[in-house]
């Protein structure tokens, strides 16, 4: 077994006085996907946010494709290259185009050629089955349209681990499909995985593993037939009692 | 909707009857005030002549406005250098045209502060062309010259000083809101006296500006602090998502800045620069007190020549309907600007 793909020890995070993540260990293998389930306020979406140095943390370690998230300089930049993000709001840039969204950083930061990151990204916007809506801007597109052009945009600098947080929560019923579709087939292609989700069937379909969060620990992780099954701590199985009711 | 059944239509049509009557009576009204003015500005009125007498009593003189208008667009500039006058506005214009250009509309920033350059060496010669000193310059295209060239460099200084107010550093965070605050509080006519009469005793003489590159320079910093603010506001309307996104795609703290976040602010503070930049063209006039004479002063001294004495109501009716129409057509063209940039994204107009 190689090294795993991210590696998280006693992870400690604070707001101000509040400790959010109370010693967090976690070890993801390469091409594996995660599903992290939990009440809300457990702490999920900080995890996710610490794991591609969006948030800070002010304990343990983090390393991603074996590079240390704290390290200074190119080991630490490294880790947070190999992270891509997918937010609840989409947060395209309404100033840009798709294409240009899906560009900007192969350009600016990977310093593509433009001829060539367009390609690339047209290729990718191909692979989310919006390329025809590649010159149109975020506002005019629908919003599972714009959840995919996002999932585009993060591939677009060839991260090793996609992180998901709540992809689907901002979307209609009817659109919450096409884009946890397309975040199947990229979990088929081998894609590292982290996903924050509500997506009950999305977790038993798709995950190797589910793990559980609440007030800012891991209480339980498992394959999820047997986590769903079957669950040991009485706050998950009071939590999918909630879901189910 | 059936169980209120108010008649909304009945009374509908009541209103506009009663707005019809409204109108009409209106319109008739203001016909009755207005007439008397027409006849005054229009029909009665002196379009040319050599000197007052050339005027009826019943209208307007605008014959002192046709025979000065020379003076009036471009002071006592040289003759024979109009040309270049005509030139250095259009060096502005040049500089400003990557506005209108959507994708590029950022390569402004470097486009515009070299065309305003380019504007004031041609105005004053730099070496190559005889000097015209710019206690010459003068009329309209000083106000023009002067607010534009001001509006350029302030820009930049303005997006700076907004960043500066959202530092996370406190002593520039303070320094830069005391310094908005305290030129916000000044009257633009107090800054002027200060570049005007203070600074050169303050400064030996021949480290000194001219004093019309110092007004400018003081109307500059002035606006800037009106910019800072309008940036600002443009600035705390990009959602934090949006910086989170880039962050997250690895770009560094300034391309965040460059690519992402001040495209949104500055569309976003649109609406408010352009307002205080017209502003501050209308306050342009204000430097009459470094001795110059722009559009105002020109006419001002026109009425003060024997030939035009008591034409004072004439020259200030010129100067305001000048400033209206600049003014409007600005804000008419930002406005389009704005549209089409809405259109361009796709969003319901
Ligand atoms: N920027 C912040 N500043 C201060 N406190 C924060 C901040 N972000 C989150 N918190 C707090 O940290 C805790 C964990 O929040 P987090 O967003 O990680 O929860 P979550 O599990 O993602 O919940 P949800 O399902 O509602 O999204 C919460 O108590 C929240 O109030
Ligand atoms: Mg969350």
């Amino acid at each position: 077994m190689s090294q795993p793909m991210i590696e998280i020890a006693d992870l400690q995070k604070w707001y101000g006085d509040q400790h959010v993540l109370r010693g967090v260990d976690l070890s993801v293998r390469s091409g594996e996907r995660i599903v992290v389930l939990g009440p809300s306020g457990s702490g999920k979406s900080t995890l996710i946010r610490t794991v591609n140095g969006l948030e800070p943390h002010q304990g343990g370690t983090i390393r991603v494709d074996g590079h240390d998230l704290d390290a200074r300089g190119q080991a630490g930049a490294a880790a947070r290259r190999a992270t891509g993000m997918v937010f609840q709001a989409f947060n395209l840039f309404p100033h840009l185009s798709i294409l240009d969204n899906c560009t900007l950083a192969p350009i600016r930061v990977a310093g593509l050629a433009r001829a060539e990151a367009e390609t690339q990204a047209m290729a990718l916007l191909e692979r989310v089955r919006i390329a025809d809506h590649a010159r149109k801007f975020p506002i005019q597109l629908s919003g599972g349209q714009q959840q995919r052009a996002a999932i585009a945009r993060a591939l677009a600098m060839a991260p090793k681990v996609m992180l998901f947080d709540e992809p689907t929560s901002a979307l209609d019923p009817e659109m919450v499909g096409e884009v946890l579709d397309v975040m199947c087939g990229l979990a088929e292609s081998g894609m590292t995985m982290m996903v924050v989700t509500h997506e009950m069937q999305f977790a038993r379909d798709v995950a190797d593993r589910v793990i559980f969060m609440d007030q800012g620990r891991i209480i339980e992780s498992g394959p999820p037939a047997s986590f769903f099954a079957d669950p040991r701590e009485a706050r998950t199985r009071a939590f999918l009692g909630r879901l189910r009711a | 909707m059936s169980a209120c059944a108010f008649p909304s239509l009945p009374t509908r049509a009541r209103r506009s009857w009663t707005a019809w009557a409204v109108g009409l009576a209106v319109a008739l009204a203001a016909l009755v005030l207005v007439a008397p003015a027409l006849r005054w500005l229009f029909w009665d009125a002196t379009w040319v002549g050599q000197s007052r007498a050339a005027c009826g009593p019943a209208g307007a003189c605008w014959a002192m406005i046709t025979a000065r208008a020379p003076q009036i667009l471009l002071g006592f500039y040289p003759a024979g250098h109009g040309w270049r006058v005509g030139l250095a506005v259009a060096m502005l214009a040049v500089g400003l045209a990557p506005l209108a250009w959507r994708r590029r509309a950022g390569l402004t920033m470097l486009t515009a502060p070299v065309g305003a350059l380019a504007c004031l060496a041609l105005m004053g010669g730099a070496g190559i062309l005889p000097s015209v000193p710019s206690a010459y310059w003068g009329g309209l295209a000083l106000n023009l010259i002067v607010g534009a060239v001001s509006a350029i460099f302030a820009l930049p200084i303005g997006i700076l000083l907004s960043l500066a107010r959202r530092s996370t550093l406190p002593v520039i965070r303070i320094l830069a809101s005391a310094y908005v605050e305290a030129v916000r509080a000044a009257p633009l006519i107090v800054v002027l006296f200060a570049a005007a009469v203070l600074v050169p005793l303050l400064i030996p003489p021949q480290w000194s500006l001219d004093k019309l590159t110092r007004a400018i320079v003081a109307i500059t910093f002035f606006e800037a602090a009106y910019m800072a603010e309008a940036v600002r506001g443009g600035l705390m309307a990009v959602p934090q998502g949006q910086r989170e996104a880039a962050r997250a795609l690895g770009l560094k703290g300034w391309q965040v800045l460059v690519f992402v976040v001040l495209p949104q602010a500055l569309r976003t503070a649109t609406p408010a620069l352009v307002n205080s930049f017209i502003g501050l063209l209308k306050d342009t006039s204000l430097i009459y007190v470094i001795g110059v004479l722009d559009i105002t002063g020109v006419l001002r001294n026109a009425v003060s020549d024997y030939a035009w004495q008591g034409l004072e109501p004439e020259a200030y009716i010129f100067v305001g309907l000048t400033f209206w129409l600049l003014c409007f057509g600005l804000s008419r063209w930002s406005a389009a600007l704005e549209r089409r940039a809405a259109r361009a994204q796709g969003a319901p107009s």
